[in-house]
């Protein structure tokens, strides 16, 4: 400890200058070199954490696939699911938008020709707890399962039974709202790339 | 116009909604530290304001060119596509730092007047969580963005870090303001200084989580093709809850 | 150079931990004790966060104490804590993905946490390595109990879990305000209360 208080005062002169401007070039040096290395062994695995979230999900989404293919139709991103014999069995559509309080990110569940929705996933959302978070509950995301998409989707509260009609989260009419029209827009949207596109 | 009404949109998220104090808990320091009277509380906010504006100018156009994936200016030099974005946060500290010198030393040149007013304050903000939180915010609508059509722009980039000095103004202000009065009040002395403004600051921002929503109701109402959305008060409900009954004293103590 | 005298290694590991609570006495490092505390995982992850950030922080900033001249200490103290945040950053994102997505923001956010740069100052950039490993460990428990028993009050009363375990009776309504913003602010200022009225309870048979 004492050697240590003694080497300084004795650079405590006109050299000094030279002495600090070495030490951060050096301290950035090293730290770069660590950085470098963290980013080298980690940043492969960050990025299959974040295509992994979406992969996961797509067996659910769409019936029968077993895999995904990362592209762009028409400008808009989306994962061209797969069957177990290379067949497209759907689509799996990354689609965002305002919620109540927050961003909502879901993915979108399409059969081949984009004509019925077959599932919904909520990747991200900061609604209310207890409230407009249930919207990530299985239950009500089980609703859109099967539904056109040849008209726009509607909330409605209490009993919803009609062919294009979600029925709203207890509380959360806001939050349910949201998610439908993020749907609604995404869906439109990537039907008319797919036309565009030919397929 | 659609333009128009995103930055709208951004502005009253970062100002009232998503207030910087009140909902993300950036910049509590100077939030507890200078909000005893109202004149120094405002200097501070101004002084928030202009910097964290410098700021976001700076780390936008850092992060846009260089940092991101794949950003024009690297990919020119390397002659390929390179991923820089783990030295986001070392420069994003270091813009701060730098700027907040830079600031300190035009100001006092050219502003005497601005330097008296909030001088003092310049050399605190470099480690306010607030500015390099706004640094974040840009860098998350930036930086691995999947949609190209989604990537913000410098414009939105800077109504968001400006507004977000407003509201941080608004929240300090009104706190003053509350405190001021609070010294006449009978504070249990378990309580008095940072006890009472933290309760104070929890009723405040009660009354803020009213602003949720809002930015839906404008939107519905100045984009025509309002895609079937209505506001409505979700927020009511929370008053079922223990301290929901909290929430009109916090919109009286917000306007004294 | 100041001369080394002041507290031993386990002086400055007890008194970080209460005496000198970073959150409770020195009110530092704010805003992820409000943020992050709404479950009681997500504060044990910032806390551990924080531990590695303040303890290699401190070891290298005491390691090269010697060669820090005033003009350069706060430069060199910024470079050290930012290089040990992006790797704590990418490493929760490797192998924690979900919780990464729930702290967002408020690791990077470590950078301008007061507690470090504080640490880097009082202790670190004068005393020895022992000395400053100590510290940063007695510091990070400090924090990581406030954080904790701030994160259990409203995990507690507010999703009527703790650490994910149902602890409350099925007839509890949730308190869901105690998850949102307002409920933070009034836990942390009750608690501050709290650990004020109990300062004077323990003064008052001495005096």
């Amino acid at each position: 400890m004492e050697k240590d208080s003694q080497t300084s005062s004795m650079k405590a002169g006109a050299g000094n200058y030279f002495v600090q401007a070495w030490l951060v070039i050096v301290l950035a040096l090293l730290f770069g070199l660590a950085l470098a290395g963290v980013h080298s062994a980690l940043s492969p695995r960050i990025a299959a954490n974040k295509l992994q979230e979406t992969l996961a999900e797509v067996p659910r989404l769409v019936p029968g696939a077993v895999k995904a293919e990362r592209e762009t139709v028409g400008g808009i991103p989306v994962y061209r699911a797969l069957d177990k014999d290379g067949a497209v069995a759907g689509w799996v559509l990354p689609a965002s938008g305002q919620g109540f309080s927050d961003r909502i990110e879901l993915l979108v569940g399409l059969d081949a020709t984009a004509g019925r929705i077959t599932g919904l996933y909520v990747l991200d959302q900061k609604e209310t707890p207890g409230l407009g978070n249930r919207i990530s509950e299985e239950g009500w995301r089980a609703q859109f399962r099967g539904k056109s998409t040849g008209k726009p989707l509607v909330v409605t509260k209490g009993g919803a039974g009609g062919e294009s009609e979600i029925q709203a989260v207890t509380g959360a009419t806001i939050s349910s709202e949201s998610v439908v029209g993020i749907v609604n827009r995404a869906v439109t949207a990537f039907r008319a790339a797919l036309k565009a596109s030919g397929e | 116009m659609d333009y128009a009404v995103s930055l709208l949109l951004i502005a009253v998220g970062a100002a009232l909604i998503n207030n910087f104090v009140l909902h993300y808990f950036v910049g509590l320091c100077p939030f507890l530290g200078v909000s005893r009277r109202l004149d120094t509380a405002f200097g501070m906010g101004s002084a928030v304001t202009f910097v964290i504006s410098i700021a976001a100018f700076l780390s936008w156009t850092l992060t846009y060119f260089i940092l991101r994936p794949g950003a024009p200016l690297t990919t020119l030099i390397a002659g390929r596509p390179l991923d820089l974005s783990i030295l986001n946060y070392i420069l994003y500290i270091f813009v701060i730092a730098s700027s907040v010198q830079f600031v300190e030393m035009y100001v006092r040149k050219f502003f005497p007047h601005l330097y008296r007013a909030f001088g003092v304050y310049l050399p605190l903000i470099t480690t306010n969580c607030a500015i390099l939180f706004a640094c974040l915010e840009i860098m998350k609508h930036v930086s691995g963005v999947d949609d190209p059509s989604k990537v913000w722009g410098l414009g939105q980039s800077l109504v968001l870090a400006f507004f977000a000095g407003i509201g941080f103004t608004v929240a300090i202000s009104l706190m003053a303001g509350i405190r001021e009065d609070l010294d006449l009040c009978d504070v249990p002395a378990a309580l008095r200084g940072a006890g009472i403004t933290f309760i104070v600051a929890g009723i405040m921002a009660l009354g803020f989580m009213g602003f949720t929503g809002v930015d839906r109701g404008l939107e519905k109402a100045l984009r025509k093709d309002g895609h079937s959305r209505a506001p409505r008060r979700e927020a009511v409900v929370h008053q079922q809850t223990g301290t929901g009954a909290l929430g009109g004293e916090g919109a009286a103590g917000g306007r004294s | 150079m100041r001369t080394e005298d002041g507290p031993t290694p386990l002086e400055r590991f007890i008194r970080g931990i209460l005496p000198e609570n970073p959150v409770f006495r020195q009110m530092l490092g704010l805003c992820p004790t409000l943020a992050v505390t709404n479950n009681v995982k997500a504060a044990l992850t910032m806390s551990a966060a924080v531990l590695f950030v303040l303890f290699s922080a401190n070891v290298i900033v005491s390691l090269i104490r010697g060669l820090l001249k005033p003009h350069l200490r706060i430069l060199v103290f910024t470079l050290t804590i930012a290089t040990f945040v992006t790797i704590a950053d990418r490493v929760i994102a490797a192998f924690m993905f979900g919780m990464s997505k729930q702290l967002g923001p408020y690791v990077p956010l470590i950078i301008v946490n007061c507690i470090i740069i504080a640490r880097c100052e009082v202790c670190a950039s004068r005393q020895s390595v022992w000395h400053a490993a100590a510290d940063a460990v007695g510091q990070a428990l400090g924090f990581t109990l406030a954080l904790l028993s701030i994160a259990s009050i409203r995990e507690v009363l507010g999703s009527g879990t703790w650490l994910g375990m149902r602890v409350m009776p099925g007839v509890w309504p949730d308190w869901v305000i105690m998850v949102l913003p307002p409920g933070a602010f009034l836990t942390l200022g009750l608690l501050l209360g709290l650990v004020n009225w109990l300062g004077t309870l323990r003064r008052r048979p001495a005096s």
